[in-house]
């Protein structure tokens, strides 16, 4: 029974396509776990945290929570609160998703908060000038402008679950860790090896896309753009003639 | 709910376990800040090229910790339960985050400073070490709270793999369904993120008295 | 910049990324030794001959038992030792015994030749441990085998059974088709796992659900997430959940006595074995099970319960 690390035996595991095809744990059928445990988290995380982070960002109110919740949630070890959730409810999906969204949530909260709250000052100022709505303010002026870090927000959540879905494995609950785990319990590196690296390959590309989404986001809310959108929101209200001001860098 | 007696006969495991990952929290921090300092200038001094850097080591980052700590033994050829496995990884994401805040820190020291420094006939070095660094030291400081808390939480993740230090305790837990070692677990390790976080911030206070009041990023 | 100020920042920045890739290029070939077996090990505290016998357990509840009877039972004869628990399965161990990292651990007569020896063909108790010690190899020695006997079973719930009238392994494959199997992930490989089902009994199972923990294993068979999992007959589990221990009249798990598994260098170090051999000698099945509860149920560590037993036996 080789342990097959010679050069290139360690990708053994990696290379046989019957690994990837059984359907009884293979390599698609946990990629697919994997992926599905990452995006209901992030959205079940998303659907809470932007409402929220957008009302803290405009009024202003309950930011030291934010922070503190995010500052907080970096100190909380993956393992122990999955491990906790197991033993007091089940591995089911919905506690799973639960746990991951706890962990997902912070990010999206203060970014959103942070993106929405840092929203171009001018902007504003001149959106209320106008007499739009505060939930005008928020759709049409803060909410655009805080979009590239909103979206760095999601990034980081991302990234979060896909590390912690990693250990999801352990209580059996399926993904990609199980790759890792059962590989190191039968001393089959190449298995192992084909789960960090699957792993390690799946968080690289969700983050590189959504920094590419990011960064798009990001070019189209330059600063130009901020002046033309509180121009645009002011047409809207059919006030007239505004007269764009240069409006100072955005972050 | 929480077995006391439990707690108090296994005291000396819980202590050792403790000890076991205050060294595998704190020395790769320790490590990535003396290698960053150095790191992170060079990589500034690259100017817009330091973007292409950050964003190599934000991929790094972006790893999660499990599958970094089962590659460890290929890269460092040590045996698959040693605990440099696990120290080494947090080492490298320790440096990947601290690099970032060096140069941020850096680049937020205003050019008027540098060039008043210039003027008044500072050199490089003591350009460098009497007026960048430590002005760029409240961003380094943030970073380093944020590495110091991360490192903390990631510890009990190699629990998986049979390094955990307090991880083990929720190993324990897990297999017997019993929830007392989790609840240990759990609450030293949030109040040795705490403590290590207020040390920090401490020092920071002391060592850059400018400094206080002044909000960080 | 002055432009040879610009010039020399990107000479250090090409070289800063060259050692960076080079970094990368090294980490990425990997290959190189088998972190499995580092013949350079040497474990803390010098190696196993003549002097300090380092005795390791497996990842059950169990194992860690016979791990900490036996190395406190060396302890009390004056020997020095080191003890080194939860190591993963047969295969991360028996590594760990040939590099020295180990130099002693508890196994099991029957799994222990069908390792070594898959084609084995020793169905009773004496053939098997007559076949071991060629099986083993020269390098290994077993120390005297207990009459304590632990096999793996496959359980159903009482439901299950009376429900589809399942009793025996032959009746499996009335419902595998259907059914999902839960058990630790290194079955897959055994001889006695679902290859042995399909083989033996002709039961094909739906999906093969691996397990870390028992206590979720435990939890899932209960709420019918899994139909059929394996145990160790000597698991406090079974008969506080009313499982239904399913027969095997083809014996396609063989019987399992409790016996130590040491190397050569350490057995002939005679205090430390006639110590492990007074244990065996003294353990029944009965009070095996007892010290698993002891540490599954009522939380006791491995080590003193363990304690416990050989304070009453007189071995410690």
């Amino acid at each position: 029974m080789g342990t097959g690390t010679e050069d290139g035996m360690i990708w053994s595991y990696l290379l046989d396509p019957a690994n990837w095809t059984n359907p009884d744990g293979g390599i698609l059928i946990l990629l697919a776990q994997h992926i599905a445990y990452t995006v209901l988290s992030v959205l079940v995380a998303a659907v809470i945290g932007i409402p929220a982070g957008i009302l803290i960002g405009h009024t202003g109110r309950g930011r030291f929570v934010g922070i503190g919740l995010s500052n907080a949630a970096r100190a909380i070890p993956s393992l122990g609160l999955l491990v906790l959730v197991v033993t007091l409810l089940s591995n089911n999906i919905g506690p799973i998703i639960g746990v991951l969204a706890i962990l997902a949530l912070p990010p999206i909260l203060t970014a959103t908060a942070a993106g929405v709250s840092g929203a171009d000052p001018e902007a504003v100022h001149a959106a209320r000038a106008l007499g739009m709505t505060g939930r005008q303010i928020i759709g049409k002026v803060e909410w655009p402008l805080a979009l590239p870090l909103v979206i760095s927000g999601l990034r980081s959540a991302t990234l979060q679950v896909v590390a912690t879905a990693t250990i999801a494995a352990y209580v059996s609950a399926g993904g990609l860790g199980r790759l890792l785990i059962s590989g190191q319990a039968t001393a089959n590196y190449p298995e192992m090896f084909a789960g960090a690296v699957l792993v390690a390959a799946l968080a690289i590309v969700l983050d590189l896309v959504l920094g590419l989404i990011g960064w798009l986001a990001a070019r189209r809310s330059s600063p130009g753009r901020a002046a033309e959108m509180a121009f645009a929101a002011g047409a809207d209200a059919g006030q007239g003639d505004v007269g764009a001001r240069p409006v100072s860098a955005s972050t | 709910m929480i077995d006391w007696g439990w707690i108090q006969r296994n005291l000396a495991m819980i202590g050792s376990l403790l000890a076991e990952h205050v060294v595998l929290s704190i020395v790769p921090v320790l490590a990535a800040f003396v290698v960053s300092i150095p790191l992170g200038y060079l990589v500034f001094r690259t100017g817009r090229f330091a973007n292409v850097v950050l964003a190599v080591f934000g991929v790094i980052y972006s790893i999660p910790s499990l599958a970094l700590f089962v590659v460890m033994p290929v890269i460092l050829n040590s045996k698959i339960l040693d605990p440099i496995n696990v120290a080494a990884a947090l080492t490298i994401y320790s440096i990947a985050l601290l690099v970032r805040s060096v140069v941020d820190g850096l680049r937020s020291v205003p050019s008027a400073v540098n060039s008043s420094a210039a003027a008044v006939g500072f050199g490089r070095t003591r350009q460098l070490f009497r007026v960048e660094l430590p002005l760029a030291m409240p961003v380094i400081f943030a970073g380093l709270r944020v590495v110091t808390v991360s490192n903390i939480a990631l510890v009990s993740v190699g629990a998986v793999i049979g390094i955990g230090a307090l991880g083990e305790l929720f190993t324990i837990g897990l297999n017997s369904g019993f929830l007392t070692p989790i609840y240990v677990g759990l609450v030293l390790s949030l109040l040795l993120a705490l403590i290590a976080d207020a040390i920090i911030l401490l020092i920071q206070r002391g060592s850059l008295p400018w400094a206080r009041g002044r909000r960080t990023a | 910049m002055t432009l040879s100020k610009r010039i020399l920042s990107r000479r250090r920045a090409l070289v800063a990324a060259g050692a960076g890739a080079a970094v990368f290029a090294l980490a990425a070939c990997g290959g190189g030794g088998d972190p499995l077996s580092d013949s350079s090990a040497s474990p803390g505290g010098g190696g196993s001959g003549g002097g300090t016998v380092i005795v390791g357990s497996a990842n059950f509840t169990e194992s860690q038992v016979l791990g900490e009877l036996y190395a406190q039972a060396i302890k009390a004869k004056g020997v020095d030792v080191q003890i080194k628990p939860g190591i993963g399965s047969r295969e991360v161990y028996v590594k760990a015994l040939q590099d020295n990292s180990i130099s002693m651990i508890p196994e099991y007569t029957g799994n222990l030749l069908l390792y070594f020896d898959p084609q084995a063909t020793a169905t009773t108790e004496d053939e098997i441990l007559a076949s071991l010690p060629q099986a083993i190899g020269a390098d290994l020695k077993v120390g005297e085998p207990s009459k304590a006997q632990d096999q793996d079973v496959y359980v159903v719930t009482k439901q299950t059974s009376e429900q589809s009238g399942i009793t025996s392994l032959e009746d499996l494959e009335k419902i595998s088709a259907d059914s999902i199997l839960g058990g630790p992930s290194e079955l897959q490989d055994r001889a006695y796992g679902p290859p042995g089902l399909e083989k033996i009994y002709g039961a094909t199972f739906k999906q093969f659900k691996p397990y870390d923990s028992p206590a979720v294993k435990v939890k899932d068979l209960n709420d019918n997430k899994i139909q059929v999992a394996t145990f160790f007959t000597t698991d406090a589990a079974i008969p506080d959940n009313g499982y239904v221990m399913l027969e095997d009249p083809q014996s396609m798990i063989l019987p399992q006595n409790v016996i130590p598994l040491m190397r050569a260098d350490v057995a002939s170090n005679t205090a430390a074995v006639d110590a492990v051999n007074a244990v065996q000698q003294a353990l029944t099945t009965e009070e095996l099970t007892a010290l698993n509860k002891q540490v599954d149920v009522d939380h006791l560590s491995a080590s003193e319960a363990a304690a416990e037993w050989l304070k009453a036996e007189g071995l410690a």
